[in-house]
């Protein structure tokens, strides 16, 4: 009996810490999530800044038309970064089950706004204020058809 | 100055519809969106984009010249009858998810240019289906009904006392760009709650929330100023450089964005001029 008692309560001491390993893992998993959370909206949100820099520019008529074509250069570099930093499946935030559920379709609307801004530096380079501003409102498209099909609508 | 003030919406006697001023009205209204089932690639104009309600879906028709399943055979008459009542050239009511409710304030002028304009679209051959709503042939009757306790037909009268700017603005935002349309919480008949227009709603058109455009400092476009508003509606990007969604942009790049800097300034100043609504249901 006493064998039995002790291998009972070795089970259970087993037990106890297999299910605080599976809380302390799924904690873990949570901390993990979260972090892609917070990267990913870290770099959509430094694409929202620049194209709020650029609408600053042009709608104020700032003597800073020289920024534009550089604004619009680091949209593009971080637009090259969405498809990674959405790779990791975590549905929270603003984010839909469509990133993942059509990741062609989201990783080709990325590229679509990485081009788009590329377009746009080249634009702005050259001083064309229309062609610029054309430029602005094709980037601004991609940003609102890619949000349309995979960003939560806000209120 | 209230005589000029009033001079933009006096038509001018005699003067002949024109497509050109008539396609300026077309963008001032979001240029007619609904009618064109661009998620389905349909043809401009052509109609069948199905539009969700409460009540079920409801299919926007064919407004292109077409003879026989657009506007082709409609009288200046017609026109301007189905715009401003609500009622089509054989007597049916057109659901209120097209927006008569507000078109009726348009000038006649306006009316015969916008349709000077559409009949020089493209005519498609495209029958729409018609409205996909359970309370069957019930439904036209209780529009009549509906028409009754919501719809208040008549021409945009101007202001007297107020600016040439404000009341361009004010009639641009309700006879034209239709913005409470979408922008108002309705009631459970679907009627526009007057006590919060323009304070948004989650239930906006095809499933999407609309957003307060009050100047309302916390859930308000109350931290825009008039420059902001402008480059929004020529460009769809907020002062914080995100993009409008869906329906919007699509009404802006259609529509809002070829309009000029003076109306958009006008509209601008009008929006701003509404009184602050704190939170809509």
């Amino acid at each position: 009996m006493r064998r039995i008692g002790s291998a009972l309560s070795a089970l259970s001491v087993a037990a106890a810490m297999t299910a605080a390993c599976a809380e302390e893992s799924t904690s873990a998993a949570e901390a993990a999530a979260g972090a892609h959370y917070e990267y990913r909206e870290k770099v959509m949100e430094s694409i929202g800044a620049n194209m709020g820099a650029i609408g600053d520019i042009m709608k104020n008529k700032l003597p800073h038309q020289a920024n534009i074509a550089v604004h619009a250069r680091t949209i593009q570099l971080a637009a090259g970064l969405i498809e990674s930093a959405f790779q990791e499946k975590v549905v929270t935030g603003e984010s839909l089950p469509a990133v993942w559920e059509k990741w062609d379709e989201f990783a080709a609307a990325a590229k679509a706004t990485e081009e788009a801004s590329g377009n746009l530096a080249a634009a702005a380079a050259t001083g064309d204020m229309a062609a610029t501003g054309q430029a602005v409102r094709a980037l601004g498209k991609t940003c609102g058809s890619c949000h349309k099909v995979f960003r939560e609508k806000k209120e | 100055m209230p005589g000029l003030a009033l001079a933009g919406f006096v038509a001018a006697a005699g003067a002949e519809p024109s497509a050109e001023r008539g396609e300026y009205v077309f963008r001032a209204t979001g240029g007619c969106s609904c009618h064109t089932n661009a998620a389905a690639g349909g043809a401009l104009m052509a109609g069948g984009r199905p539009i969700a309600t409460p009540f079920g879906a409801v299919y926007s028709t064919n407004i292109t010249p077409d003879v026989e399943t657009g506007i082709g055979a409609w009288s200046d008459r017609d026109f301007t009858v189905a715009m401003t009542e609500g009622v089509g050239p054989d007597g049916t009511h057109f659901f209120p998810a097209f927006p008569y409710t507000s078109f009726t304030r348009m000038t006649e002028e306006d009316l015969l240019d916008l349709k000077a304009y559409l009949f020089t679209l493209p005519p498609v051959s495209n029958a729409t289906p018609p409205p996909d709503i359970p309370l069957h042939r019930g439904w036209r009757a209780g529009v009549a009904a509906w028409n009754f306790l919501y719809f208040s037909p008549g021409t945009f009268a101007p202001e007297p006392d107020s600016s040439e700017a404000w009341n361009r603005g004010n009639y641009l935002a309700t006879a034209l760009g239709h913005c409470a349309e979408c922008h108002t919480p309705r009631d459970f008949l679907g009627g526009m709650r007057r006590d919060l227009a323009y304070a948004g709603t989650s239930a906006g058109p095809e499933g999407e929330a609309a957003p307060n455009i009050t100047p309302n400092d916390d859930t308000g476009v109350g931290g825009w100023n008039s420059v902001d508003m402008v480059w929004f509606l020529q460009t769809g990007l907020k002062p914080d450089g995100d993009s409008a969604s869906g329906t919007m942009m699509e009404l802006i790049e259609n529509g809002y964005q070829y309009m000029t800097e003076e109306d958009l300034a006008a509209l601008a100043l009008y929006l701003q001029s509404l009184a602050p609504i704190g939170s809509s249901p």
